[in-house]
Parts: C-alpha cells; structure tokens; sequence
C-alpha cells in the first residue's frame, strides 16, 4: 500500500495502478505505468513501470506531481492460457489443484502472485501435459499454500480422487506447494482404500515464470504416471539437478530434504518406484506395488485434529508432553533421538519423560516413537532407555519417518469405532507402505 | 571516401558493460576469469528452458525464438566459482553493497541522478546464458551526460546486473555453459542516440570506459568491458550489435553496419519495381539429384542420413551475390539465418560458383528442373538432417521475402568489424519485478555519502605535475593500473621510472616470451623499492625483471647478486677509474670506455660525479 500522502496525490490526479503516469520531481521527469506498492520497500515511493521495461521507485515528497497521461495503460493481472485441446487417442486423467508454487502465477509487472486454476492456465505453465494426457477435469477445491493445509484439506483430497478415479479418470495428478507435500502424499495414502489406479503428487520449487519452471518437466512426468501402471499414491518430482528424470517416490516415504533445490524430495528408507523420464520412458526400480486394476476407490477420509508431533532435544521438558496431555491430545508422535531416545534418565531426575509417557498412556494418549535420522528403524530394546520408554507404553514406528507417522496417527485415532490398543497395534504394523520390512544397502541417501 | 553519416540519418547509441571486481552480486562466489584461481569440485548439470509468457500474456519474440530450436543446455559449474544461487537452486541473497557503491560512483561520475529506489527486475534470457531463465537487473541512476569532442552525449540509464555465464560450444539443439561467470556484477551505460559517426563511438566508449576503470573497482583483461552498439540510418532499421570487445574496430564496425542498412535499402528499392511473388515456402528433397555426388560433404552428409533439401527464391538471381558489407554477402546474410535458426553449418545458394562444390552441370540442371527455376530465379540448398534442412530454409526464405520491406530489426553478434545475424530484436516486454530481492531505498544522505575517485583528468593533472610527460601520463591511465602505478611510486622510484617500466619494459619483455604476468604485485614493490635505495640501475632493470618472472618466488635481492646486478658503490667506481687511467683514458673517454665494460652496474651521472671528483683530487 501506498502511504497517505501517496494515495492522496493519486486520488487528486485520477491515476490508479495500470496508468500511465508522469511523475515530476525537482528536475527530472518519468513516465510510465503506475504500478501497485510492492510488499517491501519504502511506501513513499511511487512505483513506475519505464517504457524501457524497468521498474523504478521515486521518492515522493511536496514538489512531487503525479498526472495520468491519456491512453497507453495497461491491463495489469492478464495470464496466459492454452487452449484445453481433447485428443480422444490419449488416456483421460483429473487434475487437483491445491495452490502452491507449481500453480502460481507472478504478475509480469506487478510482481505480485497469484493462483491459476483453470485447465487453460495449467496447459500454458506445461503445454507438454497436452501430449500426454487429456485433462478431464480441473479441479480447485481449495486454494491454500502446503503450510496452511492441514487434515481437513486432506480429507477433502481424497474424496475428490476418489470420485474422479471411480468416474473414469485413469488417474489422478494432484498439485501442491512443496513444503508438506509428503504428508499429502501420506496422508492419500492412507485414505484412498483399494486403490487401483495411479495418484501422482506433484509441486514444483521453481516458480513458472520463468524459463526454467521444474514444475514442467514434473508435469509431464507426473502425466506419464498418472496413465502409467502403477496404482500407487507417488510424489514426482525431479531426481536430480538436472533436467533429464523424475522420481516415483512412494507416498509415505517421500520427505523434502532441501529448501530450494528441484531435487528436494528423496525416498527414505526405500527405492523409488520408477524413474520416468521426460519422454515417458518408466525405469522401473522395484516390483512391489499394485498394478491397475478395476475396482471401486473408498475414500476413508478420516483425521483426528488432536494429533501432534513433537521433537526432542537435548534438554528439552517433559512438561512439553504434559501440556498436550493436559490439552486433550489423542495422539502424539516423538520424534525421539538415534533409535528413538527421550530423556530417560538426566542429571535432573524431574527432567525425564518416562514419567510423561506413563501418564499419557494412562489417559488413553498414543506415544509413537519415530526417529529424527529418519534414515533406519527405532528399535525399543538395545538400550536400557529404550525398554524404559517402551515399558512406559510408547509404540515404536520402525522406519516410519516422522511426519509420515504423524499421518497415520491422526487418520487411525480419526476411526471413532477403532480402540486406542487397536490404534496403537496398527502403528507397530504396515498399512501403506510406510515400515519397510527389510532396508538394504542401497535404501541409503538416494 | 568516407560514409556520409550526416546524410543518411545516421543513429547510434552504444551501451557498455564492465565487470565489477567484487564477489558476485546475489551469492558469496568469487570469480575473475582473468586471474587463474584454484579448481574446486566439478558438477554438470543439464536443464532445459521454455519460453514464458511475457506481461501481456504473449511470448518474447526473441525468447519464443531462442525456446522454438527447444535447447537442452549443459553446464558446467566448479564449486570454487559458482554455488547453488547460479544453479539456480537457491534463491538470490541480498545485493552487495560495494557492487551498488561501485555503480554509483560511476553513474555521479557520467553527471547521472540516481533513482530514489532500486528494483531489481527480471530480464528473460533463454539462450541458456542465464540457468534460470533471466538475468538479475536494475535501473540505479538516470539523465547523466558526457562531453566529447563532438557535443554532449546523453547517459539515459546506469544499470547494475548480473554477468551471463561463459559459452563454452554452441550445437544445433544444445549449447554448452561455465558458471564461473555468471552472476559477477555488470554496470551497464547506455548511451542517446546522439553518436555521429564510427570515430565518434569509439571516442564515446573509451571515454565511458576511463571513467568506470577510474573507481579502481572494475575487472581488468580480455572480455572484462564489451559494448554493445545501436545503429540506425533512416532507410534502415534499428540493429544491434552486441559484444564489440575492441575499441579499435569500433569505428569500422559501425560504419560497416551503416552501409549493410544502406544496401538492403537499395536492395529494396529495386525490389519495390517488382511484384512481390505470391509464394510460399516449399522446401524440396533432392536427396537423389546427389546420390552419386563428387562433393564430399555432401557425400558425406547422405551417408550420416542427412538429406539435401532447396528452396526456389523467385527473382533473386545475382542478387545474392551483392555484397553487403566488405566481404559479407546477402547470401551469407541468409546463411546466418539458416545457422541461427536451425543450426545447420550453411547454405549452399546458386549465385556461388558450382565447380566450387564439385557438383557436375548434371546436378545443378537436376536442382533447377526440379524447383522449377528460370533464368532470373536463385536456389537456395541445405544439407542437413530433414528436420533442421526444412526449417534452415523456412528461415532463408522468409528473410528473403523480408528484402521487399527493408531491414528486419535484429540483434547481431560483433565479430571484429563485421557482425553476424544471432537472433530477432527483443520486444520491450522482456522484464518483470524479481520478487526475491527487496527494494532498496537510496536516500539522499546515502548517496551523498558515496565517495567519488578522482577521474582520469585529476590523476592525469597530478601525473604531469610528478614529472611524466604527457605521452607516459596516458599510457600509465590507459594501459596500466593506476592504483599500482601510485603505490610503486610511493617506494621512492622516481615516477617516470616506475611509468616508464610499467608502461615499456614489461610489454617489451612480454613480447620477447618474458612470462612478465608471473612477477607478483609484492616482487614489483620490493623491486622499486631496491630501485629507489640504490641497490641497482635503471640498465639491469630488464634482466632483473626477466628473472624474477622466471622465479617467481625469489627475492629481489637475491636476483641482484647472483646476477652480479648490484651498482658499483663510490669505492667500486674509484677501483674503475684508477683501472681505465692506467689503461690510458681519461675524459669523455674514459667515461665511455667506463660504461661499455660495466653498464649494469654503473650510473652514468654517479661515475661522471666520482671522475670529476677524483679529476680535482688529482690536481
């Protein structure tokens, strides 16, 4: 926003963002067209787009006069769009667009982003998809940045998937901000029973304006999923810094591992289904996973909102826990140290969380234990700390990663008719993936 | 004679680009090619880059032109030189402030104001020379001006940006890269129109780039400092010329571009008698006119299931033989295009002599049969793989047609004083706001603050005063550093010394194969400073020199006395004297038999002052 002065002097002279403009200064003129006051910066700045393209801020004081000049404005906030073009020779897939940097769009002047969700705007961002694919269906539930998402966007999802995948889609690709896009792909996982077709997963970590938007390549990649055989909730995304493959990672062992780079999302614990290249060739890299099938998708889209996930550091309070027994929670996931480590026994004695744990477990709340190597399996008796915990009540996940855990946990305490015993037995055991019966050498840092 | 400039309307702005020598202007890398640097790790990346949309929602003609060939592009990056900012795997950091400082200063040096706030904008590039698809920029200062002997030129623009990476190998379909390069900061000056003519330029450029190099902050050596020229007559069109690196050829090239303008414009003048033939492109195979070839390439090209396609130019005999600049034909002109659009190596066209090729009459009356060719039309063959032979000649054809109109707007590659057609002119809408990196407010106080250098005209004024003459003042401001230049001098060396070694001894021991870029900085300023001590004279200084950039780690000293260089002190000189009277010399005589023998060693002055000295003693 601009500041008062500023929006005063614009009101006066009849100018709003998308006008041409000339602003005058002491000694110097511009002219080009006002644009809206970015985030940042100084707002006693006026924003000009120049005619040779730049954009310029000039400080505004009393001898500053802005006047809007006839003609020459622009349309500020206009995307591009292809045209949704139906070859009935390719396979029929639905598209979920959830937000995130794969579905945002900067404006070109403004700089501002926005959200795209029409098939025609998605074609434009990745007219490649056209060649694999025909989209049946665009669908926007909800438009949220992956931060803000939460189990309600998850139950949402599924039952979306679900009815495409049951309405004839041979698959379903769903966009989504990077950020927690693994527990999505979890979170599916979980909710899509019986399952017989492909879920692609897909989000992108470079924006799509410019030239080198990975969110393309993924697309693609994603579509060639999408129609492919391999009916299982998988993130696509680039496998590695370059532009040649993507990797199928199984929706419960896929985690983000960089901040920035195309090639964040790694499996853990695990290979990739497949890798698939830019041209639809599928290497395959295990067998394990269910072929197509024709079969009625269930929706089970059940969360249990109480669910938390808590880390443990050095030194940290057990009174972390007790608050969130005291607030009600069904569920926690630890996210324990090494094989799955809470403090058990510190020099101060009231520091230790076994006592927590037992409380917890009295009042009905599901400790699991997870560990923050996410690469390897907790274990419950190679230590005396660890029978301590595990004697306290507290379930050990073997090699489910943290916030795949967190997953589960919310979607099994959200079954009203499952016990807590239940609850907590089905941690211990594989539900989609997510404890791999065996790890070998080859599962590490992939 | 000349090229009458005035009277063809003839335009020209140029815009310079200068590496700065600081870190890189988004990251923490360090890279200045000019000096060799340790390697680190290497990585090869490979990425590909589509054509965006641009703020209207239309493509960049040049950016849709550059995705259209639809590159892979290779890159190659060493961790010492580049990180994940270049990869384009990581976001930009804050912009270095010294880059900023550094663009100032010469922007209040070019009489520019600067902007009261800085946004950096996103400018497409999709030749893969940016990984990310478009180069970091930002306008810093405007309405600056400068004098030249010709009347005031305006500086509309002072810009700071990022260095595009280095091109290692351009191939039809991929084009291979060095990160090292890319993201060193770039101010860029932009000239008015207001240039009159070829000499002019040059002058315009030069006085920019003395300007820039006197904040003492700018990269130095081969393809620190380009330019790129904006030439215009009236009946031509408004070409680019981008990556002139001599200022010598400037000049020439300029005038070359002014007098290809002129051409076309006769060209099409001649062309407005005719009609323009109502036809459309229609590439032929004629794979088979050649199955029995004595080319060789062509030959040659078959066998590696290529093809030989033509297309009809209806009219355009003898016309593609004319040339158009010295030595640069409009057939070659339209190889350009074929090699810029498709990435063919040429064209082959019916205005070059046959024998050239080795075809046979059989095979060039074959061509013409089967394209239909009369005696006045041209054909036009490629020998390429199917797919790039079609659209190489999509592209010659439409440039031909495009002789009826004038000149197509168009961005050319500057190859000496000649240049070469890269690629179409980019529309206006090549720049968008780089959300990553936030305003930055320039307040008056700031810049107020910015400390000015002196320019070239103070140090020059000052240099005169020390005792150069006029001649060594210029040479020490244009061909060396100016700031090593005062440094050495503060040992003590008389500064036409200093001057005169910077300036002519170390170029002349260069040029006998003296690897003179080997003497470190520390060994020059020990060596002035033993200058100034008296350790030897100015006849050893040479071979001195040769040593130590042969032994780069050796001590001056030491060179002096193994080299038996060190200057013969009052008693020495007394021992000479006394020798050579014995021998029979005295006067001038001895003085000149005196320096034969010992001219490393003895100062002419100093010996003069011993003999005269003795002279009286004696008497």
């Amino acid at each position: 926003m601009y500041s008062k002065k500023i929006q005063f002097a614009l009101r006066k002279a009849g100018a709003k963002p998308g006008f041409r403009v000339r602003v005058t200064e002491s000694k110097r003129v511009f002219e080009g067209i006002l644009l809206p006051r970015p985030e940042a910066g100084d707002e006693n700045c006026v924003v000009l787009k120049l005619e040779n393209g730049y954009n310029v801020g000039i400080g505004f004081n009393a001898k500053t006069r802005i006047e809007a000049l006839e003609g020459g404005g622009a349309e500020l906030e206009k995307f591009a769009r292809a045209r949704n073009k139906f070859d009935l020779h390719l396979p029929s897939v639905s598209m979920i667009a959830t937000g995130g940097t794969i579905s945002n769009r900067v404006d070109y002047r403004t700089g501002g982003v926005h959200a795209l969700m029409t098939p025609e705007e998605m074609l434009a961002n990745a007219p490649q998809l056209a060649d694999v694919v025909n989209l049946r269906s665009v669908l926007s539930p909800f438009r949220l940045a992956s931060e803000d998402m939460c189990g309600e966007e998850w139950k949402k999802l599924a039952v979306l998937a679900a009815k495409e995948l049951n309405d004839g889609s041979r698959g379903v690709i769903v966009t989504h901000g990077t950020d927690t896009l693994h527990y999505t792909s979890a979170a599916l996982s979980f909710m899509l029973k019986h399952l017989c077709k492909p879920v692609a997963v897909v989000g992108a970590q470079r924006s799509p304006d410019r030239g080198s938007f990975d969110g393309s390549m993924n697309l693609a990649c994603a579509a060639h999923y999408a129609k492919g055989n391999i009916a299982e909730v998988a993130v696509v995304m680039h496998g590695s810094s370059s532009d040649d493959y993507c990797l199928a990672i199984p929706g419960t062992k896929a985690r983000k591992m960089h901040s920035s780079r195309r090639d964040a999302f790694r499996p853990i614990n695990c290979l990739p289904y497949a890798r698939i290249w830019l041209d639809g060739r599928t290497e395959l890299l295990r067998k394990d996973f269910h072929g197509r099938a024709e079969q009625e998708v269930v929706a089970d889209a059940v969360f249990e909102p109480k669910t938390a996930l808590l880390k443990v550091f050095p030194g940290a309070s057990p009174e972390l826990l007790e608050y969130l027994i005291d607030k009600k929670y069904k569920g926690v996931v630890v996210e324990g140290t090494g094989l799955g480590h809470v403090p058990t026994e510190p020099a101060d004695k009231k520091a230790s969380w076994i006592p927590a744990v037992k409380r917890a477990v009295e009042e009905d709340v599901v400790v699991a234990i997870t560990s923050q190597c996410l690469y390897g399996r907790t274990h419950a008796f190679v230590y005396s700390n660890l029978r301590r915990l595990h004697a306290a009540g507290a379930v050990f996940c073997g090699d489910t990663l943290p916030e795949t855990a967190f997953v589960k946990l919310g979607f099994l305490l959200g079954h009203e008719n499952l016990s807590v015993e239940e609850a907590r037995k089905k941690m211990q055991e594989n539900i989609a993936g997510e404890i791999s019966p065996r790890l070998t050498e080859q599962e590490f840092l992939v | 004679m000349g090229f009458d400039f005035a009277g063809h309307g003839f335009k020209c702005g140029i815009e310079v680009h200068q590496r700065l020598d600081s870190k890189k202007l988004f990251c923490e890398c360090y890279c200045d090619p000019g000096k060799p640097s340790p390697e680190g790790r290497k990585a090869v990346l490979r990425r590909r880059l589509r054509a965006v949309a641009g703020e209207l929602g239309w493509l960049d003609p040049a950016a849709a032109f550059e995705a259209e060939r639809g590159k892979e592009f290779t890159y190659y990056a060493d961790s010492n030189s580049s990180c994940l900012v270049e990869a384009d795997e990581e976001p930009p950091h804050a912009c270095r402030s010294e880059a900023l400082e550094t663009a100032l200063q010469a922007a209040l040096l070019l009489n520019a104001r600067p902007v009261d706030e800085v946004h950096f904008m996103r400018k497409t590039v999709v030749d893969g020379s940016a990984v990310s698809g478009f180069q970091r920029t930002a306008l810093i200062a405007t309405d600056g001006w400068i004098d030249t002997s010709k009347g005031r030129v305006g500086i509309p623009t002072v810009c700071l940006e990022e260095e595009a990476a280095g091109i290692i190998e351009r191939k039809a379909g991929t084009a291979e890269y060095r990160l090292d390069r890319l993201g060193i900061p770039l101010v860029e000056i932009a000239s008015d129109s207001s240039i009159k003519d070829g000499e002019h330029c040059r002058e315009v450029a030069e006085k920019i780039g003395l300007l820039l190099r006197s904040t003492g902050r700018v990269q130095r050596g081969i393809g620190t400092i380009r330019q790129d020229v904006n030439v215009s007559i009236r009946e031509g069109g408004r070409v680019e010329i981008k990556g002139a690196q001599e200022l010598a050829c400037l000049p020439a090239l300029v005038e070359n571009e002014a007098r290809r303008q002129l051409a076309f414009a006769e060209l099409r003048k001649e062309l407005s008698a005719r009609a323009r033939p109502a036809q459309q492109v229609h590439a032929v195979d004629l794979t088979h006119v050649f199955a029995a070839t004595k080319c060789n390439f062509v030959s040659r090209a078959l066998a590696a299931g290529g093809m030989v396609v033509g297309v009809r130019l209806q009219g355009f005999a003898g016309l593609l033989s004319r040339e158009v600049m010295p030595g640069h034909r409009f057939g070659t002109e339209l190889s350009d295009y074929a090699k810029a659009f498709a990435g063919v190596g040429g064209i082959i066209h019916s205005d070059e002599s046959m024998q050239k090729y080795s075809f046979s009459e059989a095979e060039v009356a074959a061509v013409r049969k089967i394209l239909d060719c009369s005696e006045s039309d041209a054909f036009v063959l490629c020998v390429a793989q199917e797919f790039d032979a079609v659209r190489a000649l999509g592209a010659v054809f439409e440039r031909a047609m495009q002789a009826f109109e004038g000149l197509p707007s168009e961005t050319r590659k500057a190859e000496g004083e000649k240049s070469v057609f890269m690629r179409p002119l980019p529309g206006a809408g090549r720049m968008y706001p780089e959300t990553d990196v936030p305003p930055i407010r320039l307040t008056p106080a700031f810049v107020k603050s910015v400390k000015l250098p002196e320019t070239f005209e103070e140090k020059r004024g000052k240099y005169l005063e020390a005792g150069l003459n006029k001649e060594l003042a210029d040479k020490v401001l244009r061909e060396s550093d100016s700031a090593a230049f005062e440094d050495y001098c503060s040992t003590g060396a008389s500064p036409t010394f200093v001057a005169t070694i910077l300036v002519e001894t170390m170029k002349s021991l260069k040029r006998d194969g003296v690897p003179t870029e080997k003497i470190e900085a520390s060994q020059l300023k020990q060596f002035f400073s033993a200058f100034a001590e008296g350790l030897f004279v100015k006849a050893a200084a040479p071979l001195i020199l040769a040593e130590l950039a042969l032994k780069p780690n050796a001590s001056v000293s030491s060179v002096v006395e193994a080299k038996g260089l060190k200057k013969f002190g009052a008693a020495q000189l007394s021992e000479v004297i006394s020798f050579l009277q014995k021998q029979g010399f005295y006067g001038e005589r001895l003085l000149g038999e005196a320096m034969r023998r010992h001219r490393l060693n003895i100062d002419a002055a100093e010996l003069r002052r011993a003999l005269s000295r003795k002279e009286d003693a004696a008497q």
